[in-house]
């Protein structure tokens, strides 16, 4: 009887743990550092939820953008794409210099901000987190990621004390045909290595 | 091995109980400690906030953006007869009124480009009114963005801050 009762138990605490673990696996809050592996949509390695902010999204949608995206608006007001590799496949990182490259944004105002690995912005003072539509004038674009100012006066956004970081763009009052067909509508911005420290 | 069936159908059943709970419950736990982060941080409960540009040093949330003036405005209509009353101010450029329920929601987003916006806030469960927002819970979180992405333009959304408020007042009878 004993015996039987104490199987029962540790099914009972086995089953709280396997639902626990797998519910924050599933809704990627855990481990640490697999947000970026979700999104409904995927432009050239950009990926977004374009649930996020919605009643509609689903709990694991839901439960990720509460940890990772709180107070985000819903997908008329702005949509977000998030992405934490070069075009190469490489992890972002601190230690590597990137060359992000883009054309004309399909929204009325756009911003590319820099994240570390928590999703905060990295503490630095460089005052130079991001770059927008504003910085980016008419036409083509490019600004240069690395952790040191770079010389010649190129637009900058400082990876310094980041680590392994991610990008954030930002697109406002984005386009319907943005919101209808994202891969037809967005050019993706490329994310070029230019350089990593200690490289051969 | 009749004997492990029993244990096993309560494995399989507290998996899928606690998977389920636990996603239910997820935003509204995360929710809660946001709101009482921010209360700890220094935003009222019915009022506007003024904010101090977001920077790696003042950041108070994941993933705020640098570019973009943000007022909070946490609010409680538990009581009965609660009601209440939001303004954002004018602004030239882009900025929006979110509002978000205590389950992360974001149940009402109102733009204001240009102009300055008005609307009341009522308690789960009233009737719909002209002019106002039913919360679909009691407490929540409403913000205001504004794009302000330099500091010239920053001090310029704070002034225009002014503007706003995010009173509490009782429900007409």
């Amino acid at each position: 009887m004993m015996r039987r009762a104490l199987a029962y138990l540790a099914a009972v605490l086995a089953g709280s743990a396997l639902g626990l673990g797998s519910a924050l696996f599933m809704a990627g809050l855990w481990p640490p550092g697999r947000n970026l592996a979700f999104g409904d949509v995927d432009v050239g390695g950009w990926r977004s939820d374009f649930a996020v902010g919605s009643k509609a999204a689903d709990p694991y949608t839901r439960a990720r953008v509460a940890r990772h995206g709180l107070l985000a608006l819903a997908k008329t007001e702005a949509v977000y794409f998030t992405r934490a590799t070069d075009d190469a496949g490489g992890r972002l990182r601190e230690s590597c210099t990137y060359r992000l490259s883009g054309d004309p944004m399909p929204a009325a105002w756009w911003s590319v901000t820099l994240y570390d690995g928590a999703s905060m912005l990295p503490a630095n003072d460089d005052d130079a987190l991001s770059i927008d539509a504003e910085v980016a004038g008419e036409g083509a674009w490019s600004a240069i990621i690395a952790p040191r100012r770079p010389a010649g006066g190129a637009a900058w956004i400082s990876s310094r004390a980041a680590g392994e970081f991610d990008l954030t763009l930002r697109l406002y009052m984005p386009s319907r045909e943005l919101l209808a067909q994202p891969t037809a509508a967005l050019s993706p911005p490329h994310i070029e290595r230019l350089s990593c420290e200690g490289a051969g | 091995m009749r004997r492990w069936i029993g244990p096993f159908v309560v494995l399989l059943v507290s998996t899928v109980a606690a998977h389920a709970l636990t996603l239910h419950f997820a935003p509204s736990v995360i929710m809660a400690q946001a709101m009482d982060a921010l209360a700890e941080r220094g935003v009222a409960l019915h009022a506007f906030t003024p904010p101090s540009r977001v920077t790696p040093q003042t950041q108070q949330v994941v993933r705020s953006s640098p570019d973009l003036y943000y007022a909070l405005c946490r609010y409680d209509l538990a009581n009965p007869g609660a009601t209440l009353a939001i303004t954002m101010g004018a602004w030239p450029d882009y900025q929006s009124l979110a509002f978000f329920d205590a389950r992360t929601d974001n149940f009402a987003t109102l733009r204001g480009t240009g102009r300055s916006v008005s609307i009341r806030l009522l308690p789960p469960g009233s009737a719909p009114q002209p002019g106002a927002i039913v919360s679909p819970t009691a407490r929540g979180v409403i913000l205001i963005r504004r794009l302000a992405p330099d500091a010239a333009r920053f001090a310029a959304a704070a002034q225009a801050g002014r503007s706003d408020a995010c009173r509490l007042e009782r429900l007409a009878s």
